[in-house]
């Protein structure tokens, strides 16, 4: 998982950089095309006003800190899932998200006022403008997110099973293949609020009685040399994971969405799997590294004939840069797995970091692409 | 919507154009004169018959790096050269590189450190080491100056191979750190996948003059540095010692090769030395710059003289002498180095600190390497310091406006 986490609920745009810069420049930014402005102030009190109406479809949330030293952020929720939030806005300080939201009621939170909690109404039918295209993008991604939450929840249970009758080398030998399809589509979990970190959250990202999911589990088979006491934690996992699957059912998607996924799976395999630091105590990190960057293969395919139209010569730089990147990893194959992460020398380590950072640089203009 | 320009955002952030000097259009594109004023609003024009930062005023800070290529395509270094160009005149007019910097979805073209920040005098140069020209996918094999070889072992070298070599090297000076880290990050940003940083090296510190408009700076040692070294002003030396002239290959004319040492200074030793054995050690006076038995930083260094003992004035084992043209058949170099730190060495607990020498020059064998040899056999200099890093590289003549550096070897 991340730390901070990034969350999938990619609708929401982070221009509140950009913002500021446009505000110094003395002119205003266009907001995208038939978004609804929603002004909102952060007071000591909550969200101003504290709730509010709107109609489906794209809004702009402009958001201004009135000198509240309290609040700083404000956030939209479905459920627990945080859709956007426009944060650090400290005293003085303005900022704006966007989010596309249908027919619901959401949570509109200021972390910190006196009344946190909000609610926001949104009314009426989303106008769906898609092109068969993007229906088409969206519908292969969503089939190959399914297949590999099916494909956890199978591949889990002899995990749970081996690790439930102590059994510490089966419960080992049947780790990767859980990680796997979890790897790949980690993005989408990460936007189901806390389903990410009970599944998937490292020692110290989490306070240590909340530690628990996979990689506790890794850490009593590996440094402990047990699975003792670990039974509850694999049961809770085995529900965790089967949650998934059922949620990522329902999720929304939008092109721009799996295209950003694409991102944040490099951004994994640079921030946690190059470093050793996600399989800290099995060392398979190569094969999350794998199962990354295999996650952000599916994503671009889904989206490449988008991009295509745009830009086909990005694409085919793209599709160059995957299998420059499979080329990389395959001197470090072995059998079913890879080395482990212990055995990288540094000039490993920076080859393959060097081919993620080319194929990442790239893969960051698709998004921009793909809606404009 | 109004395009998001370094200026544009200094002007609403109420700094008057007027109150700082800006109404001389010091900074606009495409200026071809500079202003060398340091106060942050000058600018180095980076087309013209040489490259920028070689015999310009040695700014204040460098950020330099080599890069392995990562292609075996002509086509592909080609292009990189012409991005490359193309940002780097944008960046050295005090601009923000690329077109897409507003659009909510992409990641913006320039990564913006330097907005609000003033031009501050960057030049970015270019240079071609020699492995670059063993890639046969490239064919430039041919094309390969006699002059451009690898550095051969030097007495009293330590290299370090990860700190050593590079097939392309990015030189950037700024008065602003930030700007100069910006040049190079931004770079690196443009050829990634083509390039891959090998080494770099953020050096704090001038430890030369390259103009007589200069004061001579200090390196670490405490001792000025570069009082002896060829000023630009003086033309006949720049084309003597540093400009590739007839010799060839046709590509260099106007270039010159630039050779960069890593130097550590052991300063924990230094320090402990007595302000007697330091005047011995370089062979100048440490607080006047005058060399020993001289009064004066410019006087002459006169080897001859000697003291009441006998002795010469200036030691045999001196830096300053076994360094000088007289004691190396009257060659030069044009030195443009900077006193760097890395933080403290891992094994030892010392500061990780001393000199990135970089040295301008029309032969390298003949000049750096001559004068190098004679100093790493004899120089009493050595026990306080270590040569970690080295690399040469071939800087091609600078650009003309719509060309870009290089033209001339790949074009």
């Amino acid at each position: 998982m991340n730390r901070p986490p990034l969350r999938v609920a990619l609708t929401a745009l982070a221009v509140g950089l950009l913002a500021l810069f446009v505000a110094a420049c003395g002119s205003s930014e266009d907001a995208p095309a038939g978004a609804k402005k929603m002004s909102f102030k952060l007071t000591d009190a909550g969200c101003d006003p504290h709730d509010a109406k709107a109609p489906a479809g794209p809004i702009d949330f402009e958001v201004e800190n009135d000198g509240s030293s309290k609040v700083t952020e404000m956030e939209v929720l479905d459920g627990e899932t945080i859709l956007g939030e426009k944060e650090n806005l400290s005293e003085g300080l303005s900022g704006s998200f966007s989010l596309t939201l249908e027919e619901g009621e959401y949570v509109l939170r200021c972390n910190g006022g006196d009344e946190e909690d909000g609610t926001l109404t949104v009314s009426g039918k989303l106008q769906a403008d898609n092109s068969p295209e993007v229906e088409a993008a969206v519908a292969q991604y969503r089939k190959y997110l399914e297949k590999n939450t099916d494909e956890l929840v199978t591949e889990t249970k002899p995990f749970v099973a081996a690790v439930v009758a102590g059994d510490v080398a089966a419960a080992k030998a049947a780790y990767p293949a859980a990680r796997i399809p979890y790897e790949r589509i980690e993005p989408v979990a990460e936007s189901f609020g806390d389903l990410d970190p009970r599944i998937d959250a490292r020692e110290n990202d989490v306070p240590a009685s909340e530690f628990e999911g996979f990689h506790r589990i890794e850490k009593a088979l590996w440094e402990e040399g047990t699975a003792r006491g670990m039974a509850p934690v694999a049961k809770q996992l085995e529900a965790d994971v089967e949650e998934l699957a059922q949620k990522v059912k329902t999720v929304d998607l939008q092109a721009v969405q799996i295209a950003n996924g694409a991102n944040e799976l490099l951004g994994e395999v640079s921030a946690s799997k190059i470093t050793g630091e996600e399989e800290r105590y099995s060392h398979i990190d190569l094969v999350d590294f794998e199962a990354n960057v295999e996650g952000a293969e599916a994503a671009f395919d889904a989206v490449e004939p988008l991009l295509a139209k745009k830009d086909p010569k990005l694409a085919k730089e793209i599709e160059a840069d995957f299998e420059k990147v499979y080329a990389t990893l395959a001197p470090y194959r072995r059998g079913d797995g890879f080395v482990g992460y212990e055995e990288l020398t540094k000039a490993d380590t920076r080859k393959l970091a060097q081919s993620i950072d080319a194929l990442a640089e790239k893969l960051s203009q698709v998004p921009a692409q793909i809606v404009s | 919507m109004t395009p998001i320009s370094r200026r544009s955002l200094l002007k609403s952030a109420g700094i008057g154009a007027a109150g700082i000097g800006l109404g001389a259009g010091g900074y606009l594109a495409g200026q071809e004169s500079a202003e060398a004023s340091s106060d942050g609003t000058g600018s180095v024009p980076f087309y013209g018959e040489h490259q920028a930062g070689i015999d310009t005023p040695a700014q204040d800070r460098l950020f330099f790096a080599a890069f392995d290529l990562q292609t075996e395509s002509a086509a592909a270094l080609r292009e990189l050269m012409r991005e490359w160009t193309r940002a780097a005149a944008e960046m050295s007019a005090g601009e923000l590189i690329g077109d897409v910097n507003d659009v909510e979805l992409a990641p913006p073209d320039d990564t913006g450190e330097t907005v609000g920040l003033l031009p501050s005098n960057l030049t970015i140069g270019f240079g071609f080491g020699p492995s670059l020209f063993e890639r046969r996918g490239l064919g430039l094999a041919s094309e390969r100056p006699a002059a451009l070889k690898q550095i051969p072992a030097l007495p009293a070298d330590e290299l370090n191979e990860l700190e050593s070599g590079g097939d392309i090297c990015v030189q950037a000076c700024s008065d602003d750190p930030q700007v100069a880290f910006h040049a190079i990050r931004n770079l690196a940003r443009i050829g990634r996948g083509t390039v891959a940083m090998r080494w770099s090296q953020l050096g704090f510190g001038r430890t030369s003059t390259t103009s007589r408009s200069q004061d001579t700076p200090r390196n670490l040692m405490g001792f000025k540095d570069g009082t002896a070294n060829i000023k630009a002003e003086d033309t006949a030396a720049m084309d003597r010692y540093v400009w590739i002239g007839d010799e060839g290959p046709a590509w260099m004319r106007g270039g010159t090769y630039l050779v960069s040492r890593r130097i550590r200074m052991l300063l924990e030793v230094w320090d402990r030395s007595s302000l007697e054995d330091q005047e011995q050690t370089i062979g100048r006076a440490k607080y006047s710059g005058a060399p020993l038995g001289g009064d004066d930083e410019f006087e002459p260094l006169d080897f001859a003289k000697t003291q009441s003992s006998g002795l010469p004035a200036i030691p045999v084992d001196a830096h300053v002498r076994l360094a000088s043209a007289q004691a190396n058949e009257g060659e030069r170099i044009l030195r443009r180095g900077y006193s760097f730190t890395d933080g403290v060495d891992e094994s030892l607990g010392e500061l990780e600190a001393g000199l990135f020498f970089i040295a301008f020059q029309r032969d390298p064998e003949k000049q750096f390497v001559a004068i190098q040899r004679r100093l790493g056999a004899d120089d009493a200099l050595n026990e306080y310091i270590k040569h970690v890093g080295s690399a040469v590289f071939a800087v091609p003549p600078g650009a003309r406006r719509g060309g870009y550096v290089g033209e001339t070897l790949l074009g």
